[in-house]
């Protein structure tokens, strides 16, 4: 009994901070329907049962959620040590390019190849996330940058390949690779609708995330790393290990973010596809706003997918433009970011200062 | 301050119902044990922490601070213990940041700052040189810097929370001149310690607190440590005897350490010392001669540029800290909050620290918490550390519970050397008993012990045997029945044993 309720006291702590956001973001919504001219009451009834509430859209919704949640999650991997990667866009184009590559031309049985395509997938997305990680251990290149700037790096590389050797030239006008067989599609779960396996797949990951983040030796040293590097390195943790480990985890994990949604929906990989979508920087809000807890990141995710899509359909039906869905969703952000503001706020803003400074020293 | 009581969000009652007074160039001194609530009554007092319910009056006039600016406009100050000052920048002009006399609305005016400090030093007779930069002072001179930051404030009222844990003894001189000279010119000021002969030498009054409660408010002319003590804790503290040592095999043995640092200045400058079995060995110095260096070197977070490290008959200079660690070290670090915890790990996990690649908690990379739960609750109760859960975070805690955790941490590897730095820092003279016991009784187990502490009566009384160091390198080497005072202090300051 005090389990339960041990347990749910602690998913109150965790998830808290994100309902009081939303919450707030969505009257900050309700104001600017307002002003638009319309009934905000009704609206975000429509846009509730056209994102949650009605079956097919729920679904639609959770087949939504199913990059941005898995992006979420290669954020709180490699945040949670200190380790700030922007990268996690570049690392689910690389590797789930390479996945479809190996889907698409490796000969053999599909179960073989479906596991390697996975297989090489994930390694392609970490080695492109462990090079960050390598420039900073040798030439102390801040990963900030380095991952950041190797998102535009992956756009054009993917793009060149597709526009010449490797395009599906049965299309004039798409810039893609051919589409991979359908054995290897991951299997849909009710006729007729795109809704597939991946989500599944997607909370197998965050369980298995959670898993790793708290019982394991891994999961620990990273999180103290991020605390406290100097209490790690005291009491014998490898920083560099951890750090390689830890980009290493969150490449991967972004690679499949990229793959579900290309073996789940896609079916072939599309000149900038995760570029104009912008799954990454949606997942990386959902981190952020959960406070980098993978439980949280998966509930977040789901919503801000339920959002884009109930935004979509609140504009066919009620002539209300997406861009408000788009604002209620800034709103929440930003009031997520007071909350941590504030927080940061109370340290003294001096002690702030004399680490800026000290940080910029170095 | 009427009728303050504060219960922190996780349910812990740190103050009943306190009332504190304080008088026009009084010194009040605040005692008690660790986690009497001593921290958080100022806390509140300078508008860092809320009350849950209670009233300050300021001069018969009811206050409410949101914030310690609040505080601070009604001349409250503190000196916190975590100095928050701007290591790159001037004495000066650390002390006017926030309120800068300015030439025009955009111009910092360099000069009048640098006056209005001197004369402000002058008049308080801090003796501080405004010119310097506050990375390259002692910490004595940048805690004299924090106390100018506060007077420039114009505070009336100023807090010290243990101000003399970090200060060396001849700072600790003068920082009670100091105290007393604030008093003298009309300044009233509270102190917290846990050295009741500080309170002795300069309060006036003195208050009592256990358990979140007020125990008792005496006169100091009127009372003893003795007295004190006793209040304090509940019970009378004798000092232990000492058995005799009886030395083993040699366990560390450190030949001709050589490190330069930054810049090509020299830290280090040839440091040979051993260690036995069964022996606790203490190294004595002004803080900043290369002790802490020293110690980091033979852990493993320093490399040194040439000489070699032997422990338990391996060569260890150049391996990583954890093989260090598995060679059978245990470290109690100098700073607790920067490298001995991370203030927002949980309890058990700033426990776990070093503990968690041993089979005891770890069964191939999956941690076993259960056991680790287990241990560790056994092991905070032998400790008396005042905690709720183990799930609380660390920055939550008591400064000296927080550093009884931390003592308790190391000593429960039973590792062949033990290396402790300041372990009784912030702790009250009950655990100051305490710990020293626990490190008598790893000496009695045949532990090999190297002890670093700013706290001379500490060292004399627990070590047998004791090496000075002076700018980098090894001055002398007392025995225990040699060891007094006077010669160790000669010794610190670079003089010779013959003198
Ligand atoms: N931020 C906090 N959240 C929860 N509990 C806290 C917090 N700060 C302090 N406490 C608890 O309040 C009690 C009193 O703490 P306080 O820091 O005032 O003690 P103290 O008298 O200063 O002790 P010490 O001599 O060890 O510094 C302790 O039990 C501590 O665990
Ligand atoms: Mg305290």
């Amino acid at each position: 009994m005090t389990k339960i309720k041990n347990a749910a006291l602690h998913m109150f702590k965790v998830l808290w901070q994100p309902f009081l956001a939303i919450f707030l973001g969505l009257i900050v919504g309700a104001i600017v329907i307002l002003i638009v001219g319309h009934n905000p009451i009704t609206v975000y009834i429509t846009m509730f049962q056209k994102s949650f509430f009605t079956l097919h859209y729920l679904l639609q919704s959770l087949t939504r959620s199913v990059p941005i949640l898995v992006c979420s999650l290669a954020i709180v991997a490699s945040w949670r040590a200190g380790y700030i990667n922007l990268g996690v866009e570049g690392q689910m184009t690389v590797g789930s390019f390479v996945g479809t590559l190996v889907a698409v031309y490796m000969p053999g049985p599909t179960f073989v190849v479906i596991i390697a395509a996975v297989l090489c997938g994930m390694m392609a997305g970490a080695a492109y996330s462990l090079f960050a990680a390598f420039i900073y251990d040798k030439f102390n290149v801040s990963i900030v940058i380095s991952t950041l700037m190797m998102n535009y790096i992956a756009t054009y590389i993917t793009t060149y390949f597709i526009t010449f050797s490797l395009r599906d030239t049965s299309s004039v006008y798409a810039i893609q690779t051919k589409e991979i067989a359908m054995a290897m599609r991951l299997p849909r779960i009710l006729p007729g609708k795109p809704f597939n396996l991946g989500f599944f797949i997607a909370i197998a990951l965050v369980i298995l995330l959670m898993f790793v983040v708290s019982k394991t030796k891994f999961g620990y040293e990273s999180k103290m790393t991020g605390l406290n590097p100097v209490f790690a390195q005291y009491g014998g943790v490898k920083k560099t290990r951890v750090m390689y480990s830890t980009m290493a985890l969150s490449g991967a994990i972004a690679a499949c973010a990229g793959m579900l949604e290309i073996f789940g929906i896609k079916f072939r990989f599309v000149e900038s596809m995760f570029t104009s979508t912008g799954y990454a920087w949606t997942g990386l809000m959902a981190a952020l706003i959960s406070g980098l807890h993978p439980i949280g990141a998966g509930f977040t995710s789901i919503f801000l997918a339920g959002m884009q899509v109930g935004g979509q359909n609140i504009q066919l039906s009620t002539g209300i433009p997406v861009q408000v869905a788009t604002l209620i969703q800034s709103s929440i952000i930003l009031f997520v970011s007071v909350q941590l503001f504030a927080n940061w706020r109370k340290k003294s803003k001096l002690k702030a200062a004399a680490d800026s400074k000290k940080a910029g020293d170095e | 301050m009427k009728h303050i009581t504060k219960i922190y969000g996780n349910g812990v009652l740190a103050n009943d119902d306190m009332n504190l007074e304080l008088a026009e160039s009084e010194i009040l001194a605040v005692v008690g044990e660790n986690g009497a609530g001593k921290s958080t009554l100022m806390k509140i007092l300078y508008g860092l922490e809320h009350p849950t319910a209670g009233e300050i009056y300021i001069r018969g006039e009811k206050q409410v601070f949101k914030n310690p600016q609040d505080a601070m406009k009604s001349g409250i100050g503190m000196v916190q213990q975590n100095f928050m000052l701007l290591p790159p920048f001037t004495v000066a002009e650390n002390i006017v940041y926030g309120n800068e006399p300015r030439k025009s609305r955009f111009l910092f005016d360099r000069k009048k700052a640098k006056a209005e400090v001197d004369e402000l030093s002058e008049r308080y007779g801090l003796g501080i040189d405004s010119n310097l930069v506050v990375e390259d002072c002692p910490v004595g001179l940048q805690q004299r810097c924090e106390i100018l930051k506060v007077l420039y404030q114009n505070a009336d009222i100023i807090i010290f929370d243990e101000p003399s844990a970090v200060l060396t003894p001849q700072e600790v001189d003068s920082l009670l001149d100091t105290l007393r000279n604030l008093a003298k010119a009309g300044k009233s000021i509270i102190l917290i310690t846990h050295k009741l002969n500080e309170v002795m030498a300069v309060s006036d009054r003195c208050i009592v607190m256990r358990g979140g409660k007020h125990i008792a408010t005496v006169k100091t002319s009127e009372t003893s440590t003795k007295e004190l003590s006793a209040m304090m804790v509940g019970r009378e503290i004798v000092d232990a005897k000492i058995p005799q040592a009886t030395p083993g095999k040699t366990v560390l043995e450190v030949n001709d350490l050589v490190k330069t640092g930054e810049a090509g200045k020299p830290i280090l400058k040839g440091c040979s010392l051993h260690v036995n079995e069964g022996e606790i060995v203490g190294i004595a110095g002004v803080s900043g001669n290369g002790q802490t260096e020293l110690l980091h070197t033979i852990v493993g977070l320093m490399q040194a540029d040439s000489g070699n490290i032997v422990l338990d008959g391996k060569e260890i200079g150049g391996l990583d800290v954890r093989s260090i660690r598995e060679t059978g070290c245990a470290y109690v670090p100098e700073d607790r909050n920067t490298m001995g915890c991370a203030l927002k790990a949980t309890l058990s996990e700033t426990m776990l620290m070093a503990h968690q690649y041993e089979e005891m908690f770890n069964h191939k990379g999956i941690l076993k918490h259960k056991t680790a739960a287990e241990r560790f609750t056994a092991l905070l109760e032998q400790y008396d550390v005042k905690y709720s859960t183990l799930s609380q975070l660390s920055g939550e805690l008591s400064g000296g519970n927080l550093q009884k955790l931390i003592v308790a941490r190391e000593m429960s590897h039973h590792a062949k050397l033990l290396i402790v730095s300041e372990p009784t820092r912030g702790v009250d003279i009950g655990a100051m008993e305490f710990i020293h016991n626990q490190i008598l009784k790893q000496r009695a187990e045949g532990g090999a012990i190297l002890l670093v502490s700013s706290d001379l009566t500490e060292l004399l009384k627990l070590s047998d045997r004791i090496y000075v160091m002076y700018d980098g390198f090894i001055n002398g080497e007392l025995k225990r029945a040699e060891a007094k005072p006077e010669n160790v202090g000669i010794l610190m300051m670079g003089g010779s044993a013959d003198d």
